[in-house]
């Protein structure tokens, strides 16, 4: 470990590009391949930094399961440098991955238990990797529960893959405004979870998204009963090692990098709010 | 291991070191900085702390992570460029500086580790001048855990004795230097430790200001992140950064890519100093800014020194060496912030 170039990524093929969502904030899903590498494994909800040599690096969650053992999946919308550059690329295009990096959900204590999901828009991608890994280890989990929306249906990531999910597990989709066709819940997120009444009873939330979708979904979740412990989010600052050392990112004593970005609200909210 | 060594040797025992680089306080313009030094005669042990500390070695302002480029069939390449092996040596390093080494090496290699950073560390040693009087107006080491003669993060301490140095090695790498300069060095006298001690204790009286009861500061802190304080200690503030830049202890990088030539494909990723008063330091793509004021980033710099560095690392990460109150163009003191913290509410 010590001799490791904590700071070299390792090169990585795209092997897959899909347009999840068009228009002025275009979000693509990216698969690629580790070159030399085969051992690469993470935990649900870490997270990479993703390099395109001569723009820079940005982090972004894995959003396929652990169990996946093919490539990495990232969900990515298009922001600024980096990311428009990443827009720009082709199927065998190389980039650069760092990581895995930071804390992830602890599913393992989460055995036996309900768990319900809640997204906005790109934080569906955070929590993809532990929906389908709780999906793949089904047997050890209660029922699971997806609640997610955007703004139109336009903005739905995943789309094909949520009509198969339908099929294993509950789904509320839900859009901000009224438009036609839309036979599901019109209105916000956190409308839709009072809406939806999921019980707290031997339950876990876990929520991602932006961070005003987050403060109400919480908000909601506590009017249901849900405990602080029993919600869990993830955090996004403006990051650069992504290993707790150069300093940018901390909430307090925490560096999201390397402590986050995973937090139950119980642990977040002790934190002073600045994210 | 402690020694005496005339004056007049040393620059007889710095000829011995030829194989290491040297740095050493030069006068500058007017003002003094750690350079690389061609003879022992350009070896100045007389001066007030020097402008920048000699974190600049160990951690540089600029420093190449890889290179990238395309070759001729056009694969892309990533190399890692380590920092150069050499063996280097740093004179007349004050204890607040050398302190501050030890702090940021908590960062550097908490668990995971910065080799970069490590590398420079492990082949550099630092030689120290113990302040027999304070350096600066603004020195107030003695309240943050330091000390004029503190031996924290040094290889060797040298204090002055008038036409002596009181030598002490504190590690094997210090050893190492005093044994190359054998012959130069003698065993002290029982009256010369006696000097010693009492050159060190009157030292201390000597600096003129200080932060009372600073352990009162990191709980205080932890009940102020509201309050309307830092909008008021932040006022003035131009958001420069040099009191940031300056300190030995911050350590706050950037990492990007350079592009050096287009066709062929060329460039690096470097990490370069960044600076926690700069409004763009935290600034998420989307536009939204979790420090978007003067007020929040004064408070970062003062809650990382004085409550998140203490809460992780168990340490203040701030060695008292009073550069960001010298130098900062609109007079914010970070000794008179405290003293309010501490007597707040
Ligand atoms: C833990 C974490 C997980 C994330 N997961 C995803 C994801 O799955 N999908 C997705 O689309 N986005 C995700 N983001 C946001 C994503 O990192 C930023 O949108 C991206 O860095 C913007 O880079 P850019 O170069 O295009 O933008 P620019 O505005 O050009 O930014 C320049 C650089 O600043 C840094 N930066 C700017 N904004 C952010 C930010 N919000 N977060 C982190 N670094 C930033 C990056 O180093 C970036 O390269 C995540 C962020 C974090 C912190
Ligand atoms: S040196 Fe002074 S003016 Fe400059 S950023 Fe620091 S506090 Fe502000
Ligand atoms: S905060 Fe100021 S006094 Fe403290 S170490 Fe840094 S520059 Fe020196
Ligand atoms: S991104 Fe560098 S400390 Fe978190």
């Amino acid at each position: 470990m010590d001799n490791e170039n904590v700071y070299l990524p390792k090169l990585a093929k795209i092997i897959n590009i899909k347009d999840e969502v068009n228009g002025a904030r275009p979000i693509k899903t990216f698969r690629a391949q580790l070159l030399t590498e085969t051992n690469f494994s993470h935990r649900c909800g870490q997270c990479a930094m993703v390099s395109v040599f001569g723009k820079g690096e940005s982090m972004f969650a894995i959003s396929s399961s652990p169990l996946v053992k093919d490539y990495l999946q990232f969900s990515i919308m298009k922001m600024g440098r980096v990311t428009s550059s990443l827009h720009s690329m082709k199927e065998d295009d190389i980039i650069g991955i760092r990581g895995p990096l930071g804390n992830s959900f602890p599913i393992e204590d989460w055995k036996g238990k309900k768990l319900i999901f809640i997204g906005g828009g790109i934080g569906l991608a955070p929590i993809w990797s532990v929906l389908q890994f709780a999906l793949g280890q089904k047997k050890d989990y209660g029922d699971l529960i997806l609640i997610y929306g955007a703004r139109t249906s336009k903005d739905l990531v995943f789309k094909e893959e949520l009509e198969e999910l339908r099929k294993e597990m509950t789904v509320h989709l839900s859009v901000d405004v009224e438009e036609e066709g839309w036979k599901e819940f019109v209105g916000f997120v956190p409308q839709n979870v009072t809406d939806k009444k999921p019980s707290p009873k031997n339950a876990i939330a876990i929520t991602c998204g932006p961070p005003i979708m987050i403060k109400f979904v919480i908000q909601a979740l506590g009017d249901l009963g849900f405990k602080d412990d029993q919600i869990y989010t993830t955090v996004e600052n403006k990051m650069k090692c992504g290993i707790g050392i150069c300093g940018r990112c901390n909430i307090g004593m925490h560096y999201v990098c390397k402590d986050g970005p995973v937090y139950s609200w119980a642990e977040l909210k002790e934190l002073p709010q600045e994210y | 291991m402690e020694k005496i060594l005339q004056k007049k040797s040393f620059p007889k025992w710095v000829e011995k070191l030829d194989a290491y680089e040297i740095y050493s306080p030069v006068k500058k313009d007017n003002t003094w900085s750690y350079e690389i030094i061609n003879t022992p005669g350009d070896i100045e042990l007389d001066y007030p702390n020097a402008v920048q500390a000699p974190k600049k070695i160990i951690n540089p302002q600029r420093e190449v992570f890889l290179e990238f480029g395309r070759s001729d069939d056009d694969t892309l390449e990533v190399t890692e460029v380590l920092p150069e092996e050499k063996s280097v040596v740093i004179f007349g390093v004050r204890p607040c500086d050398a302190k501050a080494l030890t702090l940021t090496d908590l960062v550097f290699s908490e668990d995971i580790k910065d080799n970069y950073y490590g590398k420079r560390r492990k082949q550099t040693a630092i030689i120290g001048l113990a302040c027999n009087t304070p350096p600066s107006p603004n020195c107030f080491c003695t309240s943050v855990d330091g000390s004029p003669h503190s031996e924290d993060g040094f290889d060797i301490l040298l204090t002055d004795l008038g036409d002596r140095y009181f030598v002490k090695s504190l590690t094997n790498m210090g050893n190492d230097l005093i044994n190359l300069g054998k012959g130069l060095f003698v065993a002290p006298k029982a009256n010369e430790k006696k000097e010693l001690a009492k050159i060190h204790a009157d030292a201390e009286k000597k600096l003129k200001r200080q932060v009372n009861d600073v352990e009162k500061i990191p709980p205080k802190l932890k009940e102020m992140f509201e309050s309307a304080f830092w909008d008021e200690e932040s006022m003035s503030c131009l958001r420069c950064g040099i009191c940031t830049y300056l300190c030995p202890t911050c350590h706050c990088f950037d990492i990007s890519d350079e592009v050096t030539s287009v066709a062929p494909f060329k460039g690096y990723r470097i990490r370069t100093w960044d600076n926690c008063q700069f409004p763009d330091f935290t600034m998420h793509s989307s536009g939204h800014n979790p420090r978007p004021d003067k007020a929040s980033r004064l408070r970062q710099r003062i809650m990382h020194k004085y409550q998140y560095f203490v809460e992780r690392y168990d340490h203040y990460q701030c060695t008292g060496c009073g550069r960001c109150i010298s130098k900062c163009p609109v007079g914010i003191d970070i000794i008179e912030v405290l003293n309010k913290v501490r007597d707040y509410g």
